[in-house]
Formats: C-alpha cells, sequence, structure tokens
C-alpha cells in the first residue's frame, strides 16, 4: 500500500484529536470515517443556554485532496437543519473561513467552534438568506 | 618551466615521504589544490589525519619561505596551525589558497583565535542553539545544484569580490542572510598580489554543493535559503509532522510547511494559475496562510518541484510574462504558444506553435479590415460566395454555423483561449489557465453574476 498523502496524514491526525478532545457537544461518527477518509459526519449538540439547546444537528464534512491548502466543504445534513440567518434550508452554511478566509492553519476543530459560536450568538431565529443577498 | 616542474616534483617527493612514514597511506588521501598568492596552483593529496601546520611543511619550500612565514586561508578564515584537516570540512578537490606574508610583524598584531567558519547562518537566537556541538551535522545549508539538479547541502565559501580570489579572510561572521546575500556587508582582507581593492575589501559569498566533486571555480549552487534545518522541531502547518528540513515562508509569523507540503502547496496553486508575476521575484505564490508581504522571493525554491512541474511553472511564467509584455498566446485549443507582438501590425503568426495566422485584436482567424464583433461574425470569404446561387445557399449554412460558433465561443478573459459555453450555466471555467469568469460579464465569476444571471 502506498504511504499516505500529506492529506491523508493530516486528517487521520485531526481525526484522532477530534475523537481525543472533542469541543463541547462534539462527536465524529469514527467508523464512518474509517470507511471514507474524505468524508466525515459530525454530530453536534445545540448548547445549552441558546435558541438551539436540546436540538441534535449533523454536519458532514467533504474534503479533497487539496485539504488542508483547500477548505473542506462543510454543510448541515440530516432532517434538523438549523434555522439561522447564515445557514439555507439546503444546509449550506455562509461562513467566511469555508471560503475566502479559510487557511491551513485552520482545522476541523476550529470550524466546529466557529460553527458553535456562529450558532450561539444569534439572537433570533430569522429566516435564512436569500441566494442573491449572499 | 624546469622551477615548476622542481616546484611539483618536490612537493610529490615531500608528500611521498610523508605517506611512507604513516600507517595510512594513499588510499585515504584527499586530493586538494593549493592556490598561491603569487599566482601557481598546487595538487596535493593530503591525508585528513594532519594538520594545518604539516600542511604549511609542503607548501613553504615552493614558496620560497619558512612555514611560519604562511597562511592557510579557507572559506574566509585563516586556519590555524593546530586545525586537523578532516575538520575542515574539505571536500575532494577542494582549494585552500596559500599566502606567503610580505611582513611578519603585520601578522603579529593581526593574529586572532582562528576558528573555522560556521557552516550555517540562522537568525539571532539560534547561532547560540547551532555552536552546541550536537547540532553540527543537522545543521546545513541548502542549495540547488544544477550538476547533480536536485536539493542538496551546500558549502558557504567567500572569496574577494573584486578579484574572486579565495585568499581572503573575513573581518567578522557573517549572522544572517542578510549578509550573506547582499553586497558589501561584510568586509576582509585579500591576500592575492595583484587585487585592484588592494588590502582592504568586501567579502562575497556563494556555494558549493556539498555532493559532487567540484568541477572548478564556475561550478556555483544556487542557495535555497528558505529551507531551515528544523532546529526547534517545529511542525508542518499543513500536515502536522515534524520534519527535520522544513521551508520557512517570508511572512512576519515564519509559516512552516515540510517540504512534502510545500510541493504539493505550490503545485496545487500552480495548476490553479494562482501564481503571481512579481516585478521584483518573478512568478511566484505567498505562504498559504495567505500573510501580507509573504512572497518567495527566490524562484530557484521551485526547483524543488519534479523536473516536469518546474518546466510547467517555467511555461506558465513565461505566458505571464508575454501577457505582461503585451504580447499574447496563440488562441488556437492545444497550443497557447506565448507571441511577442508588434503593436502596429494586427497580423500574427504562431511562428513557434501551430503556425495558425491571427488577428491580434479580435484573435480570431486573420481578416482583411474592421474586427466584427463576436455575437455577428461574418468573414469576409462567405460574403464573396453569394453571388453563385448554389452556394448562396451553402454560405448561409456557413454562416450559420460561423454564427452558431462565434456565439458559442468565447475568449477567457484571462488567457483568450476560445472556450465553448454548453448548456444554460453563464459560469465559465477556462480549460486552460482555470479561471472562473463570467459568461455575460467577461470578467472574473462574482457573487454578484451568481445572484443576477447565474443561468440564462
Ligand atoms: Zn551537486
Ligand atoms: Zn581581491
Ligand atoms: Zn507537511
Ligand atoms: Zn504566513
Ligand atoms: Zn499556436
Ligand atoms: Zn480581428
Ligand atoms: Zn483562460
Ligand atoms: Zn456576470
Amino acid at each position: 500500500m502506498a504511504s499516505p498523502s500529506p492529506s491523508e496524514r493530516r486528517l487521520q491526525k485531526e481525526l484522532s484529536s477530534l475523537m481525543k478532545d472533542p469541543p463541547p457537544g462534539v462527536s465524529v461518527d469514527a467508523n464512518a470515517v474509517y470507511q471514507h477518509l474524505n468524508l466525515w459526519n459530525v454530530h453536534m449538540k445545540g448548547a445549552d443556554g441558546t435558541l438551539y439547546q436540546g436540538e441534535d444537528f449533523q454536519l458532514q464534512f467533504r474534503f479533497s485532496s487539496k485539504y488542508p491548502f483547500d477548505s473542506p466543504e462543510v454543510t448541515f445534513v440530516g432532517d434538523n437543519i438549523p434555522i439561522h440567518p447564515h445557514v439555507y434550508s439546503n444546509g449550506h452554511i455562509c461562513l467566511s473561513i469555508l471560503t475566502d478566509d479559510w487557511s491551513p492553519a485552520l482545522s476541523v476543530q476550529s470550524v466546529c467552534l466557529s460553527i458553535i459560536s456562529m450558532l450561539s450568538s444569534c439572537k433570533e431565529k430569522a429566516s435564512t438568506l436569500s441566494i442573491e443577498k449572499h | 618551466m624546469a622551477d615548476i616542474f622542481n616546484f611539483i616534483f618536490g612537493v610529490v617527493r615531500n608528500i611521498f615521504r610523508m605517506f611512507s612514514s604513516s600507517r595510512n597511506p594513499l588510499n585515504n588521501s584527499l586530493n586538494i589544490f593549493i592556490k598561491c598568492n603569487t599566482g601557481n596552483t598546487l595538487t596535493v593529496g593530503l591525508d585528513p589525519k594532519w594538520d594545518i601546520k604539516d600542511v604549511k611543511n609542503i607548501i613553504a619550500p615552493k614558496l620560497g619561505a619558512n612555514p611560519d612565514e604562511v597562511k592557510i586561508i579557507f572559506a574566509g578564515k585563516e586556519l590555524d596551525d593546530s586545525i586537523i584537516i578532516e575538520d575542515c570540512d574539505l571536500g575532494e578537490q577542494s582549494t585552500l589558497h596559500a599566502v606567503k606574508l610580505k611582513d611578519l610583524s603585520i601578522r603579529a598584531t593581526k593574529q586572532k583565535k582562528c576558528s573555522l567558519l560556521r557552516e550555517t547562518v540562522e537568525d539571532e537566537d539560534e547561532i547560540t542553539l547551532l555552536q552546541e556541538k550536537n547540532n553540527r551535522d543537522k545543521s546545513h545549508f541548502y542549495v540547488y545544484c544544477s550538476v547533480c539538479a536536485a536539493m542538496k547541502i551546500g558549502k558557504l565559501r567567500i572569496r574577494c569580490s573584486k578579484c574572486k580570489s579565495g585568499a581572503f579572510t573575513v573581518d567578522t561572521d557573517p549572522k544572517s542572510w542578510n549578509d550573506v546575500l547582499k553586497p558589501n556587508k561584510i568586509s576582509g582582507h585579500c591576500e592575492q598580489n595583484d587585487c585592484p581593492d588592494g588590502v582592504f575589501g568586501w567579502a562575497q559569498f556563494y556555494f558549493r554543493c556539498a555532493e559532487h566533486i567540484c568541477q572548478g571555480e564556475n561550478d556555483i549552487a544556487v542557495p535555497l535559503y528558505l529551507l531551515k534545518n528544523n532546529l526547534r522541531k517545529i511542525p508542518c502547518l499543513a500536515c502536522t509532522e515534524i520534519k527535520d528540513i522544513v521551508f520557512v515562508f517570508t511572512c512576519r509569523e515564519a509559516h512552516v510547511t515540510c517540504l512534502e507540503c510545500f510541493r504539493v502547496y505550490a503545485v496545487l496553486r500552480l495548476r490553479e494559475r494562482q501564481f503571481v508575476l512579481d516585478d521584483s521575484f518573478g512568478y511566484t505564490i505567498s505562504c498559504p496562510v495567505g500573510c501580507e508581504n509573504s512572497l518567495i522571493d527566490e524562484c530557484h525554491h521551485f526547483k524543488l518541484l519534479t523536473k516536469e512541474q518546474y518546466e510547467m511553472y517555467q511555461k506558465f511564467a513565461t505566458e505571464e510574462y508575454i501577457l505582461k509584455a503585451g504580447g499574447v498566446l496563440c488562441p488556437q485549443p492545444g497550443c497557447g504558444e506565448g507571441i511577442i507582438v508588434d503593436l502596429k501590425c494586427d497580423k500574427i503568426v504562431c511562428v513557434n506553435g501551430c503556425g495558425y495566422v491571427f488577428c491580434r485584436k479580435c484573435l480570431q482567424g486573420y481578416h482583411i479590415g474592421e474586427c466584427n464583433s463576436v455575437d455577428n461574425n461574418i468573414s469576409i470569404d462567405n460574403i464573396q460566395h453569394v453571388t453563385d446561387p448554389a452556394k448562396a445557399l451553402q454560405a448561409r449554412w456557413d454562416e450559420a454555423t460561423n454564427v452558431a460558433i462565434r456565439v458559442t465561443t468565447k475568449p477567457c478573459p484571462k488567457c483568450r483561449t476560445a472556450t465553448e459555453r454548453s448548456g444554460g450555466c453563464m459560469h465559465m471555467i477556462c480549460t486552460r489557465c482555470s479561471f472562473h469568469w463570467c459568461w455575460v460579464c467577461q470578467i472574473e465569476w462574482s457573487r454578484d453574476c451568481m445572484g443576477t444571471h447565474w443561468f440564462g
């Protein structure tokens, strides 16, 4: 078997660190990740004391071979998509670190933390953005 | 002539004598050139166990001097009598410089405790770190060697900036890359008899590949000074592994990647044509984190890519230069040859490429007269055919297909390659340069385009 690419080595490290030391309310479906290293399902619980308390969400991370030089594709999936001004009903998340402000110094962990803080800072469950305004 | 003969014979006899008394004979000797400030060059075999005093004993008679009237200079430093040859880091066929002192009193005042020049220059606080013995084997300069055609360990060497003689000693050690790469930073003494700068001059630093036998004065390697020995054990920002050699970007944060990740990153951005053409640094990229002022300022670092990738780099760089200089790229699919154009002439021939003859302004096949706009381009040929009724019908066909072709291809706003539009999406991705552009606006694809005319 060929030795893992830098991208695979990085993902393996991130996976073990996320399993060992996950941000609060976050867990990764490790068994599924072992099957496909480039497709992660991450569970996220709405934090206590926020509008999303008691809700369960699922995030999907899709990594290209260009990871970490290019950002992962991160979307909410499943039947509970959070109602939030920066989340489209199809699960697309409008977060600058997932596009223009991505840097290889960021990680799955930091993306999860940003999404948690994005949800936590929401004061009102507003309708999603329309594509024109994006 | 006879003199030189005697001279060489003397050296050979001397060496012979010393080897015959040694238990470690010729098979272990180093072939070294000794260049004298009188202009002579000798080839000698030196036992690595000898010290500099032994070398002086051989050389002195040839200079008509006593051993203590000779000084031996290597890499910008006078070597002490007690220094052992094998500690000098001399490669096979290196050159030592022998100088016959004219005035012994000068020497007495100038005599310092001479150590060998450090084999590494690192910044400030690393200097002390490097003096620790255990780091010595791990500390190297890295160069791109054109003889070996690869990245290799390099050796820092010094010569007089004026006469290029290696019989030059530095007044102070270089402390940073700045001292080494910029001219006239470190002063010193040139011992060459006829140096136009006289005794006081500036050091010129250069590098040799340590991994092949020196092929003469011009066998110089390019320093890859962004490669560092990872003595601080900093993990690669991409793969997080701690590697011995790392690439340190020029940003203030000095972000670090391993060499493998540097290659992956560079090739990725190269394929996407995300390199920029900088006036002073050439065709280059910045730190993967996107830091300000972090462009790689020495393009030889891209020699770390494979041969094929470097060829692609050169090709793309040339194309960018040509475009910037007002030239054009041949619009013929699969060609893309860069052509320097005469701005007075609209007829361009792809001379070194496919031979296509086209119009400088509209990049369509060459035509006489005004360019037709992209949407209703009817060539002069078609109009001429209209006189014949049978041909007129065909001409309309031609015309129709002609229009169809014109309408469904537009040149990429970046590289001018004709790009065909398929389906109703206005979001175009150039097959040649991967530029994302808008069919309607003919500029870079934007969120605005997405919002107002994504489809149509
Ligand atoms: Zn070499
Ligand atoms: Zn000189
Ligand atoms: Zn790496
Ligand atoms: Zn940086
Ligand atoms: Zn051509
Ligand atoms: Zn034209
Ligand atoms: Zn293009
Ligand atoms: Zn547009």
